[in-house]
């Protein structure tokens, strides 16, 4: 096309239309070699005149791994997020949150620390791992069983499954290799393993970090590291009957705040409901519907703590089974019926 | 079972209680690009969790990519590249790191999955944006972050469902021309579902129709519309009766005011239209070959409703809802003149 017939202006200059062409500047001011200077287009022959993006299909010929990897894939993928970017994306005031409330797990560790530093003995044996040091620390309502492990547990399970609901991620992994068995159980493992950490990880900083702090020899090991056993596997049981409800909530929704103000209503509320009435008929049977108060029962067997429940730990053992049981079977069924095809 | 097709079922039923999802589909899809046509309710998602393996089925067989359907539905899934129709990425996670995760769920190495992450955004056109979280990604950079998470593992076959909703027209088409080069220069296969018969017709060279869960069409979209042929005649002063005299010349005729259309038997159809047309008094003002569109095939054949159509005898039954044809728009305008 002639520049004569040209109806149009580009940069000030009639009769020039854009043509793909360009020249760049190799920096303000510079003028050595600026007359020669070209900019870099595509080589390929198929290419426009000033194309920049050239389209190629690039096959890959590797080989996928097994089974394994893809579950440790969505383990990492939940995990790590908690701690790096490029995973599972935790929120900001999540994080924040759990660390706050990390560090409020471990006040006892850090009144031992004070015990020990001040060296006054009764400080030291006053925080010290004792039988009721370590119920406290894992099964103790005020103020862990209050604020910080339910309040974690909501925040962890908040969006687990109701936002691949929501945003239909669950796609992404059902048109994958990946089946529903794999999926619920990973999840569930992250939501533990993190809720662990909080719980049974800062039960072990206390004891260990005391153990040494102390200097404590062997004898005093063997001595308490039963009751710190009897403890973690309380912690366990905690860890696992949170998540199996947390994630059960999160199942049935689609976004974050239902589950989390759900699980908060379970734990504290069925507690709260259970109280009033066992100070009302002076009965504890109530307190098998809380999931709290079935645990601690049974940490407190363990442990040989005196009860404080007057029904048999038994009763107790079966309602956590009960509780788990339902939990888990939602969890499953409404796992299954996630689509593949549309949400 | 031929190993030769990417696709292959037999008689596959797919029942939810009383409500048959799929009845008795007897499928072949070669390799390259198969459009799957359907409107809503016709099995389309249905067939394709079939296909992943992610549904057990009623009755019948299938193999997908030499693997039983019923059996190997994980290692069909590791061959399969899928691009959802529905969002499924999740927005706060950015571009690379979800097309990066959706190769680690197959089994990829973390490296790995990543080097080849950047590789499928560049490819897509997502070069640029990768670093960004998926919120920020208008609808048609959303479906090109989807055909990468499909990509990514260079799948034997992509099924790509609705690949071109919500796009404008700049990135339908580079939607159109990604899917095209994977399948003619990647070599690769693909099944695209659509509502768009341009779109099917530009990637496709062969389709499969469901309706109400059955199979009605299948095939080379040229030799299916080659059961449409018709000549379009514009006639002047006895329309009926020229439609009157090429019924008894034994032409299968449709009519709409003044436009007719005739099923070309073979070139002599021509001279009979001609012949009729001198015979009968009418003047012919135009008269050309009326080929089908694709869209055409396919309101035709769900209007027959008729499962298990296949030629023209059946196409062309005496079905007073086939008897309209589309007339230009002066002339529609005008109405019906006898």
């Amino acid at each position: 096309m002639s520049e004569e017939t040209i109806d149009a202006e580009f940069l000030g200059k009639e009769g020039a239309n854009v043509t793909g062409f360009s020249r760049m500047e190799a920096a303000y001011g510079s003028g050595d070699g600026d007359e020669e200077a070209t900019a870099a287009v595509a080589s390929s022959s198929n290419a426009e005149v000033g194309t920049i993006f050239e389209q190629i299909y690039r096959p890959w010929n590797g080989t996928l791994n097994t089974r394994w990897v893809r579950n440790w894939s969505i383990l990492r993928h939940h995990i790590y997020g908690m701690f790096s970017s490029g995973h599972r994306p935790w929120g900001w005031p999540v994080r924040i949150s759990l660390l706050v409330l990390l560090l409020g797990s471990m006040n006892d560790l850090f009144l031992s620390f004070l015990g020990n530093a001040t060296g006054v003995e009764e400080l030291s044996r006053l925080f010290s791992p004792s039988r009721e040091n370590l119920y406290a620390h894992v099964l103790g309502f005020f103020p862990r069983n209050v604020f910080c492990f339910p309040i974690a547990a909501a925040l962890l399970v908040g969006g687990m499954i109701s936002e691949d609901r929501k945003n239909g991620t669950s796609a992404i992994y059902f048109s994958r290799p990946v089946n529903r068995t794999d999926y619920t159980v990973m999840k569930f493992i992250s939501v533990a393993i993190l809720l662990s950490i909080l719980i049974v990880g800062t039960l072990a900083l206390y004891y260990i970090g005391d153990l040494v702090l102390s200097g404590e020899g062997w004898a005093y090991v063997l001595d308490t590291f039963p009751l710190f056993f009897a403890a973690a596997v309380a912690g366990f049981f905690l860890v696992f009957t949170y998540s199996s409800i947390g994630l059960a909530l999160s199942s049935v929704s689609r976004g974050k705040f239902f589950p989390a103000i759900a699980l908060l209503g379970i734990i504290l509320g069925t507690k709260f409901i259970a109280f009033l009435i066992s100070q009302l008929y002076e009965d504890s049977i109530v307190y098998l519907l809380s999931p709290y108060d079935c645990i601690a029962h049974l940490g407190q067997e363990m442990m040989g703590i005196n009860s404080t429940y007057d029904h048999p730990y038994t009763w107790s053992l079966v309602a956590i089974i009960v509780m788990n049981s339902i939990s888990l079977y939602v969890l499953t069924a409404r796992v299954s019926s996630m689509e593949v095809t549309r949400e | 079972m031929s190993r030769d097709n990417v696709v292959e079922t037999i008689n596959l039923v797919k029942s939810y209680g009383k409500h048959i999802a799929l009845d008795s589909i007897n499928l072949k899809i070669k390799p390259g690009a198969t459009g799957l046509l359907g409107p809503n309710g016709a099995g389309k998602s249905t067939l394709f969790k079939t296909i992943l393996g992610l549904i057990s089925t009623t009755s019948g067989d299938g193999i997908v990519l030499n693997h039983n359907i019923r059996e190997e539905g994980a290692i069909i899934r590791s061959k399969i590249g899928y691009m959802p129709e529905y969002d499924c990425l999740n927005p706060d996670l950015e571009a690379i790191h979800q097309v990066a995760y959706s190769g680690e769920l197959l089994g990829m190495n973390p490296s790995i999955a990543m080097q080849r992450a950047h590789e499928v955004l560049e490819y897509v056109g997502l070069k640029d944006q990768r670093y960004r979280t998926l919120d920020t990604f208008s609808t048609g950079m959303k479906q090109s972050a989807k055909l990468a998470c499909g990509l990514i593992h260079d799948p034997e076959l992509l099924i790509a469902d609705e690949p071109t909703n919500g796009l404008d027209a700049a990135h339908r088409d580079f939607m159109l021309n990604t899917l095209n080069q994977i399948v003619n220069q990647g070599g690769r296969s693909l099944i695209m579902a659509s509502h768009l018969m341009n779109d099917v017709e530009r990637v496709c060279e062969r389709i499969v129709m469901l309706h109400k869960g059955k199979l009605i069409a299948q095939g080379k979209i040229e030799d299916l519309k080659a059961i449409e042929r018709e000549v379009e005649v514009h006639a002047w002063g006895g329309a009926s009766k020229l439609e009157e005299r090429l019924n008894d010349g034994g032409l299968k005729v449709r009519r709409t005011g003044r436009v007719l259309r005739v099923v070309h038997v073979d070139d002599s159809t021509y001279d009979q239209i001609i012949s009729a047309a001198a015979k009968s008094g009418c003047q012919i003002r135009r008269m050309q070959d009326h080929e089908a569109s694709l869209e055409d095939l396919f309101i035709r054949i769900m209007e027959t409703l008729g499962y298990g159509v296949k030629s023209s005898e059946q196409l062309l039954e005496n079905n007073p809802n086939l008897k309209h044809v589309d007339a230009p728009l002066e002339l529609k305008n005008r109405g019906p003149l006898q």
